[in-house]
């Protein structure tokens, strides 16, 4: 087991050089998009138009040799626009099957507060559940299968805001945020010639992939750890500032996040470190906090903060 | 315990223990002076020998123990027993003689601890700091607090007895100094991490503690120092132990020197012996050499009556000096006697029998004087009495005391010179007068039987002559009674004491004398050139004491009842040199009357026997009487001082007590309960330092700021590998060895970062 990690570590860090050609100074992000990756979940991109949220999904397409998709989230998109549809062939005197771009390995779903909850839902939907259904007809959809939506916090005039529950489907939520002064001077000097993402080249294949999310999935879980994720998701419920605590399945893709995050350093069992610094990604998105606090002003990563420093760790066995 | 080999500064060490073990020795000097302590070369070795094995880091610690252990062993047969080392009857009295001396301590009967029990606990003690050195030197690198006590120890001993630590002072010193700057030294090796430096290096480290030590010491001896500065605040003691001619037989309390004293009002304590010289004396043969006698006892030591008669006389002949009966025979004697060292000796000794002292020189306003109640005899110069060093010299007739004439005087009779030499204190317990007439139920009745027979009984019954271990009595104690029922040891002031007041209490009176015995004959002296073998020499030692017992128309007859002693008197027993050649070999030698006094063996059978019980006396023994009996409130205090000393250096290094527990637990056991408690153990021990695992902070978090905070990297390794234990399952037990090195490390890095 150990040893596999190690051979497999090589392989991400080799990711890990390809994405930081195109995004420069971005070590965190592309690292949570890896955890998320390889914990089989998805992300929400939350940040202004512009800062290279599309390049990171780019990028990592690419170097895994995976097969990318985009579906631009407008007002007037369809469900169907997103699953596929069914096209009468008057040749062959039956209907075909068009896929939509959901049946791609890695899926850049832009501007997802754009569209309406239908669209949205079918989407959603389908993350959580890996299949399909299209005028009765169930399909399997790709494997692996990463969502990346982004969504703008600025224009809120005629979105859809995701509900509560929508965003619970996602693993992780990340902000991008701009780069350094330094971080963007190197960025000008790389797009002199041409964009770094033409020059990328695959670096992990599709099986090697999938190798490492059930490397992942099977990574050691001890009782203490175990027993802190539930001590740390069940406080949130607790919490005073927070109308709606994180869900059980919080709880589940707090371990999932905490697994792949030891994964990638290289480590074959989860230590609380690893859940500690996954916890403010995987819960933030998924808390309501109380219209006290946020009229004081606190953000959910600021009350998980406080309470990630006031949960006990356990330091011994059992 | 042993030296560890991970640690880079073994050499350190070992100089550091070697200084320590010359601290030690420090302690042990004093106590050859201070204390009857003999033989302490023993100690040394034995010192030696734990400190070498302790050093030895290869040996097992139950090896060492064993070596120890033999090594004790060995010298305790050294000292004591005479028979092979592997012959094991010896180990047979010694259980036996621990057994004696445990149900003592039970019972709490300190006085009957022996001198090989002692020595037992001292070198078992001498054991134990070689380890407690060991952890404060090398373990803990403190050395401040045990030379701190080596100076109060050296300087005490200074103030207040007999020893002199004019030397020992810059020793320690010296030794003090180096071993501060060596520990220092290591501790700042330790701290960074560092190995020993090159020579270079080493010698810029070296060279100012080299300076600082020498310039300091040859400053300190060459400077000039105050007088002291407040009267000594025992002078007593002080004054004890310096004066060569001292209290002597006298009021001791502590340390005595043998000699003659003028006070004997309280009696007891051991003395040592002082072999300078009071007089020579040409006489051809040993004789009493009589200074005064006492008459009224006070139930811890004798005064005098106050109707003294004077008979002055410018002349020096004086016949009433001895007031014999006509029935005495006389024999002329002279002899002429030159002082050396008188000390606080201003009276004339004399022999029995003397009628006329004359000075070997002129001296204007010279007149003698003599005391017909206490025998005082003086010589006053300008009504002051006055030993001339030019030295007198005496003439009179020797008596004769024929015992027939003796015997014929009943016990009790109505004739007594003076009532005091009839007094008893009030205070006398009974059963010394009961014990009196159990000695003389069997005895004819007449006054010299039964004097007799008082005489013998102290040999008779095993009484022991002794000058160290002697009990002084306390307040409410008797000093015959003491002696006679409790200690049933002791030196001639006991045994004379002892046997007026037993006489007394038989109404025969009876009166204490004292002054010198004969002394031996002194072939090495230029006093008197021409008087050759005829000359003695009485020194301090010849101090002594005994027993008059006055005879109806005879006058004053001494006694000698002090074992080991002859009587120096002659004594006529009426028989003819054929009665006694035909009375066979050994009636003649145990017959106690047919006593011609041999000068060669008197005193230097006592002084033989002195230098035995020296040597039989082992720890302190003398020191521990005098504390127990007379310095009570003193040995409280320093019980005091011991326990509350013992309790805040135990308090103080508690954490190292317990640190150093735990890691004998984690070399031995390699269970993950134990690895995993000494970890534990290291968070509580960091909590103290006020580095608390916060709620909330990981093991890592932690680590990596206590990492930050020590300089080090044990911690995190430490963590790594206690992680895999608590959150991946691994077994500790393969990693054992190494937990115990890091652990190790940690907690001499925390324990030495705390000053």
């Amino acid at each position: 087991m150990t040893q596999q990690i190690t051979n497999h570590q090589t392989k991400i860090n080799l990711l890990f050089d390809n994405m930081e050609k195109v995004m420069v100074g971005k070590r965190e992000a592309i690292e949570l998009t890896i955890v998320a990756l390889l914990a089989q979940g998805h992300v929400l991109l939350e940040d202004v138009p512009g800062v290279g949220k599309t390049m990171l999904v780019r990028a990592l397409a690419r170097s895994v040799d995976l097969d990318f998709k985009r579906v631009q989230f407008t007002p007037d998109l369809l469900p169907s626009d997103v699953t596929g549809v069914s096209v009468y062939n008057q040749k062959e005197m039956n209907f075909e099957f068009r896929p939509g771009p959901i049946m791609g390995n890695i899926v850049l779903a832009d501007e997802i507060n754009r569209t309406s909850p239908k669209t949205q839902s079918a989407l959603l939907e389908s993350m959580e559940e890996s299949h399909i259904t299209v005028d009765g007809v169930t399909m399997e959809l790709k494997n692996p299968f990463f969502v990346m939506a982004t969504q703008n916090p600025i224009e809120y005039e005629g979105t859809y805001p995701l509900p509560e529950a929508q965003l619970d489907r996602f693993l992780i939520k990340l902000n991008m945020g701009y780069p350094a002064k330094q971080e963007e001077m190197m960025m000008l000097d790389r797009t002199v010639n041409e964009h770094p993402i033409d020059s990328i080249t695959p670096v992990m294949t599709r099986e090697e992939l999938i190798e490492q999310q059930q490397l992942t999935q099977n990574l050691y879980v001890s009782e203490s750890v175990k027993k802190y994720i539930v001590e740390l998701v069940s406080n949130t419920r607790k919490n005073p500032l927070i109308e709606l605590g994180a869900s059980p399945r919080a709880s589940i893709a707090l371990m999932k996040a905490a697994q792949a995050y030891a994964f990638i350093q290289e480590r074959d069992y989860v230590i609380p470190d690893d859940v500690k610094y996954m916890a403010p990604h995987v819960l933030s998105h998924r808390l309501l906090l109380t219209s006290e606090a946020k009229f004081e002003g606190k953000t959910p990563k600021y009350v998980l903060d406080d309470l990630i420093k006031k949960t006990m760790i356990p330091i011994d066995r059992g | 315990m042993r030296l560890k080999e991970q640690d880079h500064h073994y050499f350190i060490n070992i100089l550091l223990y070697v200084g320590s073990m010359l601290l030690l020795m420090e302690w042990i000097y004093p106590l050859d002076q201070v204390t009857d302590t003999g033989q302490t070369y023993a100690f040394f070795t034995y010192v030696l020998l734990c400190f070498m094995i302790t050093s030895m880091h290869k040996l097992p610690t139950w090896l060492a123990s064993a070596f120890k252990f033999l090594g004790l062993m060995f010298l305790v047969h050294y000292l004591f027993y005479e028979t092979r080392f592997f012959s094991f009857e010896w180990i047979q009295s010694l259980l036996i003689d621990l057994q004696m001396n445990l149900s003592a301590i039970v019972s709490q009967n300190w006085m009957n601890l022996t001198p090989v029990f002692r020595t037992l606990l001292f070198l078992i003690l001498l054991w134990m700091m070689s380890y407690l050195l060991y952890y404060w030197f090398v373990v803990a690198k403190r050395p401040f607090a045990f030379i701190l006590f080596t100076f109060i120890y050296i300087t005490v001993l200074d103030t207040f007895t007999v020893y002199d630590s004019e030397v020992a002072i810059v020793r320690v010193f010296v030794i003090s100094l180096a071993i501060l700057g060596l520990a220092n030294l290591n501790r700042v090796l330790s701290r960074e991490q560092l190995k020993l430096p090159h020579a270079r290096t080493m010698f810029k480290w070296v060279s100012p503690i080299v300076f600082v030590i020498l310039f300091s010491a040859v400053m300190g001896y060459a400077a000039p120092k105050l007088e002291p500065q407040w009267p000594d605040p025992v002078p007593f003691l002080q004054g004890a132990a310096e004066n060569g001619f001292g209290n002597g037989n006298g009021s001791g309390v502590g340390v005595n020197r043998v000699g003659y004293g003028e006070n004997d009002e309280r009696l007891g304590g051991g003395f040592i012996m002082d072999n300078s010289t009071v007089f020579y004396a040409t006489t051809n043969t040993s004789q009493y050499w009589k200074v005064e006698t006492k008459d009224i006892y006070t139930g811890h030591g004798w005064v005098n009556s106050d109707n003294d008669q004077m008979i002055s006389q410018p002349n020096g002949s004086i016949p009433d000096m001895s007031q014999y009966g006509d029935v005495v025979e006389r024999v002329d004697i002279s002899s002429e006697l030159r002082f050396v060292e008188p000390g606080n000796l201003n009276k004339i000794p004399y022999l029995y029998g003397t009628e006329n002292i004359s000075a070997n020189e002129v001296v204007d306003d010279l007149n003698y004087r003599f005391n017909l109640d206490n025998g005082v005899l003086e010589s006053l110069v300008d009504h002051e009495a006055t030993l001339l060093d030019s030295g007198y010299e005496i003439a009179g007739r020797k008596p004769d005391f024929p015992i027939n004439s003796m015997k014929e005087v009943p016990s009790s009779s109505e004739e007594v010179p003076k009532e005091t030499y009839l007094q008893l204190p009030e205070s006398l317990p009974d059963r010394v007068g009961e014990l009196a007439e159990d000695i003389i139920a069997d005895v004819d009745d007449n006054r010299y039987d039964q004097a007799k027979a008082i005489e013998e009984y102290f040999s008779d019954e095993g009484f022991v002559y002794e000058t160290s271990d002697v009990a002084v009595p306390s307040d409410d104690e008797d000093y015959v009674d003491q002696f006679l029922f409790d200690t049933q040891r002791g030196y001639c002031d006991n045994f004379s004491t002892a046997m007026v007041v037993m006489l007394r209490s038989l109404d025969i009176p009876a009166r204490w004398a004292k002054g010198f015995t004969g002394g031996d004959r002194a072939y090495n002296q230029d006093v008197f050139p021409d008087a050759g073998a005829n000359v003695y020499e009485i020194q301090n030692n010849n101090a002594h004491s005994w027993v008059e017992v006055y005879f109806d128309d005879i006058g004053w007859v001494p006694f000698e009842p002090t074992v080991g002693f002859q009587n120096q008197a002659d004594f006529a027993t009426g028989e003819s040199i054929e009665d006694i050649l035909d009375r066979n070999e050994e009636d003649y030698l145990e017959a106690p009357d047919a006593n011609v006094p041999d000068e060669e063996s008197n005193d230097s059978q006592s002084n033989d026997e002195e230098t035995e019980d020296d040597e039989v006396a082992g720890t302190g023994s003398n020191f521990w009487t005098n504390l127990s009996n007379q310095m009570t409130w003193f040995n409280w205090l320093i019980v005091t001082v011991i326990v509350g000393l013992s309790i805040w250096l135990i308090n103080s290094y508690r954490d190292q007590i317990i640190a150093h527990l735990k890691k004998q637990k984690l070399k031995r056991k390699h269970d993950a309960d134990t690895i995993s408690g000494s970890y534990q153990y290291i968070l509580k021990l960091l909590a103290k330092e006020g580095y608390v695992l916060q709620e909330g902070q990981t093991l890592r978090e932690f680590a990596d700021d206590i990492d930050r905070f020590l300089g080090s990297r044990e911690m995190s390794k430490l963590t790594n590998i206690y992680e895999r234990f608590v959150y991946r399952g691994e077994d500790l037990e393969t990693k054992h060895d190494e937990v115990y090195g890091l652990w190790n490390q940690l907690i001499q890095r925390l324990l030495s970062n705390r000053t």
